[in-house]
């Protein structure tokens, strides 16, 4: 038998973590215990307003040793309720990790059994998510200075999606091409791709075939 | 000596790939650097809100050359986090074969990539000789020679083919006696050691605030694994351990990165002889594509409000997928993927891990690191 986390342990260790972060003001923290594959995952699934984030963002890296920040997804729902127009998630985990000690001139590799792990070691996933209002210029607060791993999250998340970071040092376009127009940013919906057909774009890429009649149709 | 920017990329061999590095150099010395990413950015997030589930997984396969069957099972537990469904055990350690089959072939490319870097040749064609091995039992599962497609929302595509297990056997056997062979070239080269020892030092710290994760992370004494942390497949039912590496003071030189994937690869190879053994039904019984013991049911439609999302250990760090799922209004099809790519994260950080050596050295700190740009820019 592999030396793994026990699903017990996590979610003993999620439910602290998340009644912690409820008692703060605009958050809502919840376990959500999510089941497919072979084992079920505990997760923290916090929902934070806009204006309460960097206050819980500083709260988990110092107090709960929340130390990487995986990815930053941010949303267009143009369709949505005028109260959650666009949402930004964001995904972190606790690793525990600490430099290894050096003992007598050498570096002892830190080698934890993932099964004993107890308190703030124990790894956890966390999902916050924003909602935002209707507006044309949507913006959270930066965390590049709390956790360095979003710098270019957050640059990634305004050059896609046109999410801006208040407070982020250095945004600058990182996939598209650095003269791509001012607002220009192609994950919002009105973006839409050429093709209006799935047959058409395999049989016919170049649009040779295409009849006047398609003129502006799209997918 | 006057500071200058020069641009290495996006035609560069020490790139891997299409991106360029700008180095701000004193004489010989690199004072800053900034990474330009973004040549074959192809808009994959963008595609995949017009496909459904299932057609998605090619282009997760795309996303990485050399590591398709990590990505599209990264992409694939995804799906399945989002539609809730139940895989069957055996169809977990199918997948689980053939997604360390494809962590071997991938540390063979970039061992086999890293030596002409540095000025070892020789090692590029025996590298190559026996990912060619590895590819042959992938190909035996996913039917093309790259790009497998292998994974469905549910199961896999296919049962393993009569005779896989000999031949795996064999195949993987003979692979664990070449390894030696690898670190005999490496370890007993003056040039390989003078060059990678004691240059692109990283503390893991400072790498896990950065977003750098996998083998680089385990390479600074670190035994943080995700398959451990956040057991998913079968890993739990395998006896196995996560390679560590004891790094020097200063932190992971080049060196540590290159004796983790060696670890990691024999760590890969003996679970999958663990997993042919302990297989349910046998490694030698087959089923028939679309058996309940291979492909379990699943919805093509997600509900309304739903999200799914996976940490996956890729081999070059942590990949994810967030899904958001459309609702009735969208039909099959998701509202949003978002793809977090480890390379993305890891090269500004590696490009910071230059900064105070030569600019010789540059190839051997920023291989070191495994770059892909494919995943990089999606």
């Amino acid at each position: 038998m592999g030396k793994v986390v026990p699903t017990s342990n996590q979610k003993s260790a999620a439910e602290t973590m998340a009644s912690a972060l409820s008692s703060m003001d605009g958050v809502d923290a919840v376990v959500s215990e999510r089941k497919n594959g072979t084992s079920p995952r505990n997760i923290v699934s916090v929902d934070c307003s806009n204006k309460n984030w960097r206050p819980l963002a500083v709260c988990m890296k110092v107090e709960h040793g929340v130390d990487y920040c995986s990815m930053i997804t941010g949303i267009h729902w143009p369709e949505g309720s005028p109260d959650k127009n666009w949402e930004v998630i964001y995904h972190f985990m606790r690793m525990g990790v600490t430099d290894p000690p050096v003992v007598d001139g050498m570096v002892q590799p830190i080698v934890k059994d993932p099964s004993k792990l107890e308190g703030k070691d124990i790894p956890l996933e966390i999902e916050v998510r924003i909602a935002l209002p209707e507006t044309r210029e949507p913006t959270v607060a930066s965390v590049q200075d709390i956790w360095v791993g979003a710098d270019w999250n957050e640059k990634e998340t305004w050059d896609l999606v046109g999410i801006d970071f208040e407070g982020h040092e250095g945004m600058r376009r990182v996939l598209q091409p650095h003269e791509t127009p001012v607002g220009f940013h192609p994950l919002q919906k009105q973006h839409k791709l050429r093709y209006h057909d799935f047959e058409e774009m395999y049989d016919d890429v170049q649009g040779f075939r295409r009849k006047p009649s398609d003129t502006g149709k799209i997918k | 000596m006057a500071e200058m920017w020069i641009s290495m990329g996006p035609q560069h061999p020490m790139t891997h790939g299409l991106w360029t590095l700008k180095v701000k150099v004193d004489g010989e010395t690199v004072v800053d650097t900034e990474p330009d990413l973004g040549y074959i950015h192809r808009g994959v997030e963008k595609i995949c809100e017009s496909r459904d589930f299932t057609q998605i997984t090619t282009y997760c396969d795309r996303l990485c050359y050399a590591s398709a069957n990590t990505w599209s099972h990264s992409y694939i537990y995804a799906v399945e986090d989002l539609l809730e469904v139940e895989v069957p055990e055996r169809a977990e350690y199918i997948r689980l074969i053939a997604v360390e089959l494809q962590r071997i072939a991938s540390h063979l490319m970039w061992l086999g990539a890293y030596g002409p870097d540095i000025g070892n040749l020789s090692v590029m064609v025996w590298c190559l000789r026996e990912r060619e091995m590895m590819m042959d039992l992938l190909q035996e599962l996913g039917g093309s020679r790259m790009h497998y497609n292998f994974p469905r929302v549910g199961g896999v595509k296919r049962d393993l083919p009569h005779g896989f297990a000999q031949r795996t056997r064999a195949k993987v056997s003979l692979f664990l006696n070449r390894i030696q062979e690898y670190e005999a070239l490496f370890d007993e080269s003056t040039i390989f050691l003078i060059r990678t020892q004691g240059v692109g030092y990283s503390k893991p710290e400072e790498m896990v605030n950065h977003g750098v994760t996998g083998p680089n992370l385990r390479a600074g004494g670190v035994n943080y694994d995700i398959r451990t942390a956040h057991p998913y497949s079968v890993y739990s039912e395998l006896d196995w351990e996560p390679p560590v590496e004891r790094p020097s003071i200063k932190g992971a030189d080049c060196y540590d990165r290159y004796r983790i994937r060696v670890e990691e690869m024999r760590v890969s190879a003996m679970m999958v002889l663990e997993a042919l053994d302990k297989i349910p039904r046998g490694a030698d019984t087959y089923h028939e594509p679309g058996d309940p013991a291979i492909l379990a049911k699943a919805p093509s439609r997600s509900p309304e409000g739903a999200s799914g999302f996976h940490h996956f250990e890729d081999s070059r760090g942590e990949s994810m997928f967030y899904l958001a799922g459309g609702g009735e209004g969208r039909g099959k099809m998701p509202y949003r993927v978002s793809i977090r790519s480890p390379m993305f994260i890891t090269i500004p950080y590696a490009s910071k891990c230059m900064v105070g050596y030569k600019v010789a050295d540059i190839p051997a700190i920023m291989g070191s690191f495994d770059p892909c740009i494919g995943e990089t820019d999606r």
